[in-house]
């Protein structure tokens, strides 16, 4: 029996619903000390004074630290790399602010304590006065404001431009044009567990061991290791169960740092746990985009030529990679669609506001959301059917693999497929007889679509986001079979499809399958968890060892059975020869450890163990003549259509009806699949109608809770038809593209897209979202949205 | 600076002193070591904190530790009778649902979800949909959009009434 495939329920299920997993904030090393930070309140200020005395005098408080301590210890973190083939401008972070600070929520001073009643209460005690900075508030300011970093000509960090073909000069000949603006709300991912380290540094071994709410444990060892000046062999970080991640718990954080130069100094082990109002201001954001767009087309729909204009607020410089976000916003225009002429530019400011940090979707989902409103737009102004102007223009099956204008080269796709099933899904062709039956009920109804293209696998050039990862297979001697992968899960079920296809690879039971991520002392290297490449990379570097102890135990299975290769099967542990023959794996393994030197290792090398690493085919490093690269291998793709309610007196809207029509290539477990289908739809829908990270003028926040930023609950929540299509990529070894990313990016658009239709008889424009009553009640009365 | 209290815990009487400051999830995870229940926002937003108090489901991040005095609470840790710890690996049926039907993804809100749940269907044997979404309004899942989470609850709900009719013919 085949197991990829199949809807196998996590491995980590019963655990979790016990309440038995251990958590960052679970771990209890003995003698452990609490942490917490002391942040700017300011969104931009000079420190006038800072006395730390009174909370040092405390007797239940044994360090605090401050920005100028760490800078004379050299504590410095260095930009984590990712810049090549760009021109981005960086800079060296202090963990804490040193003379200025830059955001609210800059750490400024951290106090180690016995409990966090003591921490917190020491904080109290930190005497800082500060005196206000002129503020750049948002994006525009930025672009004509004083340099934020000294050394900086101007608060362009990243400045990204690239075209094909010559759009002036088609857009000056084309009588049919449009031109908009359009903006994406900031947003924070917020995984319900917050982010959290304990660091616990042993003085006589001179190692440091660290548990950290982490996507990438290496990665983390790594950075760290830099920082702090240690080896990385002196350095193990352990990834205990991770509460949800989506992107923001990528390393590296100041806190990281903070905890272990606390641990260092003190000798005992050091505890944060982020409180939530830490998290809104200060983890990261992303989002916060918006675009000036000229679109030139032809009466049937057909684009002939698009120009972007882009600029991302990063906030406050970092040395965090969320500002990459950008780039991929821009090379993801215009994704799906065949457009010969086109120029796109994105800079990247930087602002007062909070740092960016990654999140599901990686500047995917405003891609997405740019270019289906420019469809839409076509699609109103030609009176063409907004799924007809998309099959006019998307990019034909027939032409994969498909060079984007910024470069990267998409590796298969049937957009078509998708976006039809997904008509088909909601039932398009009958909805005017649903929206009349509503109108009857005084009810409002609109239809909407959208398609995202969602590049995975990112493997950036000169970054420990490469495009490799790796995996370690052992047999023991009685069969048993332990995966070290170097991807981990935190909570995406990755370990369950890794056993899978590992099972599939040996022929062996699925039980027999042990899966260990996470643990920088066991697990081989890899990049961990990001870009939907735990499957692409991580299993498929766990199958090619599989394949490779494979051969060797066929080879010994078929010297035992006396026959000939190519004249067993294995099945379930079971090796199948001539004449009703049978060997169990076990016994396989059992011989291969036992008789090293036996008759039936002739030849082989010894025992059952390999390491493999996948380094993934479709990524090019090296610049073509153009300086064009590829930093994305597989490129799933999405179809949404969606029926929403709009309350045409109070602008609230409710989506009925939401349907998703993915395709990721080889899916190894559907009910994990559509389980990550589903929490990435609700995402989406949040960004949409509910979730804002707000500033006022002088960019402070309005969101320090969960009660200013209103995450969708269970009541604003629907079940997502999910439809799934297979295009497989040619370039991975199993076909399989990456299904984490999935479904974020199109609900956006698709419900713009509706409420636009819904209210058509006033010809309102949504151009921001997210779509807020307020948004949607302004456009329907004149105003801007 | 502490009061004394004395408390039942999943069934099991405790004194013991608590500073008046802390929360009852303070108590239960930093002097009980009960780490199944989980802090997520500190200010009743998330529900990772859920626990029952005398028979209600609260959020523990906002009851005093003192105001355990007196009463009892149930954790994730606690057998579902409220008389003893459960066993490892000693589920309910609604524990057994969600394990069967993927009702979570990190596993972070579960216990206080879980938790919800039966209060739900301890009060509302056959829950509507609505009825269902309005019981768990008060626990965030980042990961699952809650629809296998609601399928969980339908689940027990089908079985629990399948269950019934057997034992009623």
């Amino acid at each position: 029996m085949k197991h990829v495939g199949r809807s196998v329920p996590g491995r980590n299920n019963v655990i979790s619903v016990a309440g038995a997993g251990t958590y960052v904030d679970d771990v209890r090393p003995a003698g452990r000390m609490i942490m917490a930070v002391l942040r700017s309140p300011h969104a931009h200020a000079r420190i006038v004074r800072l006395d730390i005395s009174a909370a040092a005098a405390l007797p239940e408080v044994s360090l605090v630290l401050d920005g100028a301590s760490l800078a004379a210890d050299g504590i410095v973190v260095r930009p984590g790399g990712a810049f090549a083939n760009f021109t981005v401008r960086q800079s060296d972070r202090v963990p804490l602010a040193v003379d200025v600070v830059r955001y609210v929520g800059e750490p400024v001073v951290a106090v180690v304590a016995v409990d966090l009643i003591a921490a917190r209460a020491a904080l109290e005690l930190v005497d800082v006065e500060y005196a206000p900075l002129p503020v750049l508030a948002d994006a525009s300011a930025a672009l004509t404001g004083q340099p934020l970093e000294q050394s900086w000509p101007d608060n362009v960090m990243v400045d990204y431009p690239f075209s094909k073909g010559d759009p002036d000069v088609v857009l000056a000949g084309s009588d049919r044009v449009r031109r908009g603006s359009l903006r994406c709300g900031r947003i924070a991912a917020s995984p319900i567990e917050p982010r959290g380290i304990v660091a616990s540094w042993d003085p006589y071994r001179e190692t440091l061991t660290c548990w950290a709410s982490t996507q990438s444990p290496h990665v983390l060892r790594t950075l760290l290791a830099a920082t702090v000046g240690l080896s990385d062999s002196a350095v193990r970080v352990i990834q205990p169960q991770v509460g949800g991640a989506f992107g923001s718990k990528l390393p590296m954080f100041p806190e990281d740092v903070l905890a272990t130069v606390a641990s260092i100094r003190l000798g005992v082990p050091v505890a944060w746990t982020e409180q939530r109002n830490e998290y809104l201001t200060a983890a990261g954001h992303s989002r916060d985009v918006g675009c000036d767009y000229a679109v030139a087309f032809r009466p049937d729909g057909r684009i002939t030529a698009l120009t972007v204009d882009l600029v991302a607020d990063l906030g406050a410089p970092t040395t965090v990679a969320g500002w990459a976000m950008c780039i991929v916003t821009a090379g993801c225009i215009p994704g799906a669609y065949q457009i010969d002429d086109v120029r796109v530019r994105m800079r990247g400011v930087v602002t007062n506001r909070g740092p960016w940090q990654a999140y599901r979707g990686f500047g995917k989902e405003v891609s997405c959301f740019v270019m289906e409103r420019i469809l839409d737009e076509v699609a109103r102004a030609t009176g063409v059917d907004r799924i007809e102007v998309r099959l006019r223009n998307f990019i034909p099956s027939s032409t994969f693999p498909y060079t984007q204008p910024c470069g990267w080269i998409t590796d298969s796709g049937d957009y078509e497929g998708t976006l039809t099933e997904a008509a088909k899904l909601i039932d398009y062709a009958d909805f005017e007889r649903r929206r009349a039956e509503a109108r009857e009920q005084g009810r409002t109804l609109g239809i909407g679509f959208a398609h995202e293209l969602t590049p995975e696998g990112s493997s950036r050039p000169d970054s420990l986001m490469g495009g490799t990862d790796s995996a370690t297979v052992r047999i023991s001697p009685r069969g048993d079979v332990t995966v070290l992968t170097g991807v981990t899960s935190p909570g995406t079920g990755n370990e369950t499809g890794i056993a899978q296809v590992v099972a599939d690879a040996l022929g062996c039971d699925l039980e027999r399958v042990r899966v260990e991520q996470g643990d920088t002392a066991s697990c081989p290297y890899g990049n961990g968890n990001y870009s939907s490449r735990s499957l692409t990379f991580g299993a498929t570097s766990a199958r090619l060892a599989a394949d490779e102890l494979r051969e060797r135990i066929e080879a010994v299975a078929v010297s035992m059975l006396g026959t000939d290769a190519g004249r067993i099967r294995i099945e379930e542990g079971t090796v199948h020869g001539p004449h009703d023959a049978t060997l169990t794996l076990d016994a396989v393994a059992a011989e291969i450890y036992r008789n090293p030197h036996g008759r039936h290792m002739t030849g082989l090398p010894p025992g059952l163990e390999a390491t493999r690493s996948y380094r993934i085919p479709n990524v090019h490093h090296q610049p073509d003549v153009d300086g064009r690269y590829n930093q994305y291998p597989t490129w799933s793709f999405a179809s949404a259509a969606c029926v929403v309610e709009v309350d045409e007196e109070t602008g609230v809207v409710r989506v009925e009806d939401f349907v998703l029509v993915h395709d990721s290539g080889e899916i190894v477990n559907p009910l994990l699949a559509e389980a990550q289908l589903h929490g990435a739809v609700l995402q989406g829908i949040g960004a949409s109608l509910y979730e804002e990270i707000s500033y006022d003028e002088d960019a402070r926040p309005f969101a320090h809770t969960l009660r200013e930023y209103t995450l969708p609950g269970a009541r604003e929540s629907l079940a997502p038809v999910i439809g799934h299509r297979s295009t497989p990529s040619p370039f991975t070894l199993d076909g399989r593209k990456g299904v984490g990313e999935s479904g974020i990016s199109a609900p956006a658009a698709a419900i713009a897209s509706a409420i636009e239709d819904a209210l058509r008889e006033h010809d309102v424009r949504l151009s921001r979202a997210p779509f807020t009553p307020a948004r949607v009640w302004a456009a329907l009365n004149g105003g801007a949205a | 600076m502490s009061v004394p209290i004395s408390t039942i815990v999943n069934g099991q009487s405790i004194d013991l002193a608590v500073d008046p400051r802390s929360t009852l999830v303070d108590l239960l995870r930093e002097q009980l070591g009960l780490t199944g229940t989980h802090v997520g926002c500190r200010t009743a937003s998330c529900g990772a904190c859920t626990v029952v108090l005398d028979g209600n489901t609260v959020k523990s991040c906002c009851v005093l530790a003192a105001e355990a005095d007196g009463r009892s609470v149930q954790t994730i840790e606690g057998h579902v009778d409220g008389e003893r710890r459960a066993r490892p690996g000693e589920l309910d049926d609604v524990q057994e649902a969600f394990v069967q039907v993927q009702g979570m993804q990190c596993g972070f809100c579960t216990p206080g979800m879980v938790l919800s749940v039966r209060a739900l269907l301890a009060a509302n044997p056959d829950p509507t949909d609505q009825e269902a979404k309005a019981a768990i309004a008060g626990n965030l899942c980042r990961c699952t959009g809650y629809v296998n989470i609601l399928r969980a609850i339908r689940r027990v709900a089908d079985e629990r009434a399948h269950a019934k009719e057997s034992t009623d013919v």
